[in-house]
């Protein structure tokens, strides 16, 4: 679920930018491109318009470029702001003084969009494109001062082309970001909760887990005390051998930690389990210290050599892991007088080295783990 | 408190809420021996105020976790060895932090390993119970002491193995070699001062974890107790200082 919300995210991005680049290219080819066209005798410099349509395109292909790459405007955008600030100012140029504010000067209101375009998605981009867009209506503001074009009714066009353009180019690229926000919101919404249903799911097993192990110990108890209520000797060896199993289970599941499942614990609590059916003493001080990820394969290489000493254990055994973030380790020492024992350090393809001990009737089986 | 005497046994005074452990503990120091039980009592103070070399200290008392109360003790000069089930690392490493000289974890302890840990502690010799090689040497916290390889590796052997013997042998030197590269490691854990430990509850974890409802947290009082027809109420039913 959380992948198809990713892809919503990224495809409002890519969509809203590339429809950017898309009005940036239609009104150029439409508008600008017409009129530059239609009304190339009308101007007093056309190759100089020729060649600021050019320039607008190059730069309007720039962006495009990047925003199809990354969504985003180019890393560099100084530099093309400036020329599109001069293609505003060539086109003024090359008009005629009394075509300022008529069709053939179609630049001041097209070069925005350039601006929509380089701004897009960047850290400052509230900032950078006022400043663009105020740098050209200051420029047009400029060229209707030196030619005197200062009447009211010219003063009025300029101040509905200058707001209507703003509001388009504004409106367009903040209705954007609010919509590139909103999708980014829903997707870390959708990924804290996936991570949440993962760590309910699991507390869930591990809480169930205990409780089965819980009523399992609870009967064993119960038996116990209707025995020695029965009459059991408290000093009888075996009974006493009982207790110390029932206390040492449930001292066992009391300080257990841990809120996710650990696969190798997991297996280790497994066969614990198995061999205190069997009757066998298991001492387990608390799995502590911090689990690191295991690779294919090391989980299976680390348990295998203890677990088996731990299954052959003859009725006591003692099973240790200490971990940390580059080490971890798995020992077992048993009364197992069968599980053969190799005199040196085996070396496993995963990495893992065992080691094997016999000493006072019982064997030593421990295997570490250290990434390389 | 607690200067040894050579000449008379080092005294011990119990804190542990259990009649069966005190029991136990008390076979132990059973005289004739070097140790000697002077006191015990189910709360830290129903002991305070007496004159013993170590002070022995259950942590979870009456479903109370007290490593907070161990700072204070140390402070006014008490030796503290902590005798608990709670073995996880990072509580044996809040004990230590908190200036207790040793964690006797119940789980493995033996009257040889009790009783050598509190000689020890009573002569302010560094000792290392396996619990405590455990947590020293699986810290990883920002100021942790620096320890050697040969010291790091000595440390968990002595946790995973069966004995100080065969932790020289799997490293292929002398047992008393080991005994010095746990003995540093100690005394290098004791040099690095840490911040003190937060609280921990237990009870709370279990209620947490729905293995008992709070409505079972009483303190028990049996069936032959309650054979006056309910005039007993709820008693606290540990001993008592002595």
């Amino acid at each position: 679920m959380t992948g198809d919300v990713e892809q919503v995210a990224q495809r409002y991005a890519r969509y809203t930018a590339l429809g950017a680049a898309v009005i940036t290219g239609l009104w150029h080819l439409g508008y600008d491109l017409t009129v530059t066209v239609a009304g190339w005798h009308a101007f007093r410099r056309p190759m100089l318009v020729a060649a600021a349509w050019t320039g607008y395109t190059a730069i309007a292909l720039i962006a495009t470029l990047s925003l199809a790459r990354t969504s985003r405007g180019p890393a560099r955008i100084r530099e093309l702001a400036v020329a599109a600030l001069a293609v505003d100012v060539a086109v003024i140029v090359a008009c005629r003084p009394g075509d300022l504010l008529g069709a053939a000067d179609w630049g001041w209101g097209s070069v925005g969009w350039l601006g929509v375009m380089l701004v897009w998605d960047r850290p400052r981009w509230r900032a950078e494109l006022v400043a663009f867009l105020a740098a050209n209506a200051g420029i047009m503001l400029t060229a209707m001062v030196v030619t005197g074009t200062l009447d009211r009714v010219s003063v009025a066009k300029y101040l509905v082309v200058i707001v209507g353009g703003i509001t388009m180019q504004l409106g367009y690229t903040a209705g954007c970001h609010t919509l590139r926000a909103r999708a980014e919101d829903a997707v870390l919404l959708a990924r804290r909760l996936a991570a949440d249903d993962a760590w309910r799911e699991s507390a869930w097993r591990i809480h169930a887990d205990r409780l089965r192990r819980y009523d399992a110990i609870r009967d064993a108890a119960e038996s116990l005390l209707e025995r020695l209520a029965d009459g059991a000797d408290p000093g009888d060896p075996r009974v006493r051998r009982d207790c110390t199993a029932g206390a040492m289970r449930l001292r066992r599941l009391i300080t257990e930690r841990e809120d996710v499942p650990d696969a190798l614990v997991s297996v280790l609590r497994e066969r614990i389990d198995a061999a205190e059916r069997r009757k066998v003493l298991v001492a387990a001080p608390p799995f502590g210290g911090n689990l690191p990820d295991l690779p294919a394969g090391v989980r299976e290489d680390l348990l295998r050599a203890p677990v088996r000493a731990l299954d052959g254990a003859r009725s006591r055994a003692r099973v240790t892991v200490s971990a940390m973030s580059t080490m971890v380790s798995v020992a077992v020492v048993a009364d197992n007088d069968d599980l053969p024992v190799s005199a040196t350090p085996v070396h496993e393809p995963s990495g893992v080295v065992v080691t094997y001990q016999r000493q006072g009737g019982e064997v030593w089986v421990n295997s570490i783990w250290q990434p390389p | 408190m607690g200067q040894q005497h050579l000449a008379a046994p080092v005294t011990v005074a119990l804190v542990e809420d259990h009649q069966v452990v005190v029991d136990g503990v008390r076979s132990w120091f059973s005289p004739p021996g070097p140790v000697e039980l002077v006191a015990h009592g189910p709360t830290v103070d129903s002991v305070r105020g007496t004159a013993a070399d170590v002070l022995l200290l259950d942590l979870n008392l009456n479903g109370t976790m007290v490593v907070d109360r161990i700072a204070e003790l140390c402070q006014g000069g008490q030796r503290v060895v902590v005798f608990s089930e709670h073995e996880e690392p990072e509580t044996v490493r809040a004990v230590l932090d908190a200036g207790a000289s040793a964690f006797i974890g119940k789980g493995r302890a033996t009257r040889e390993s009790c009783l050598e840990t509190v000689l020890d502690v009573a002569a302010d010799r560094p000792n290392v119970t396996p619990p405590m090689a455990q947590a020293i040497a699986t810290d990883e916290r920002p100021h942790r002491p620096q320890l050697s390889d040969k010291e790091r590796a000595a440390l968990l052997f002595w946790f995973q193995s069966m004995s100080k013997a065969s932790v020289a042998a799997r490293m292929g030197i002398k047992e008393r070699t080991v005994r010095q590269y746990i003995d540093r490691a100690r005394v290098k854990y004791a040099a690095a001062g840490r911040p003190a430990p937060t609280k921990e509850k237990l009870l709370v974890c279990a209620i947490e974890d729905g293995l008992i409802r709070p409505e079972e947290v009483t303190v028990y009082t049996s069936l032959a107790a309650r054979s006056d027809g309910g005039r007993a109420s709820s008693g606290s039913g540990s001993g008592s200082g002595s």
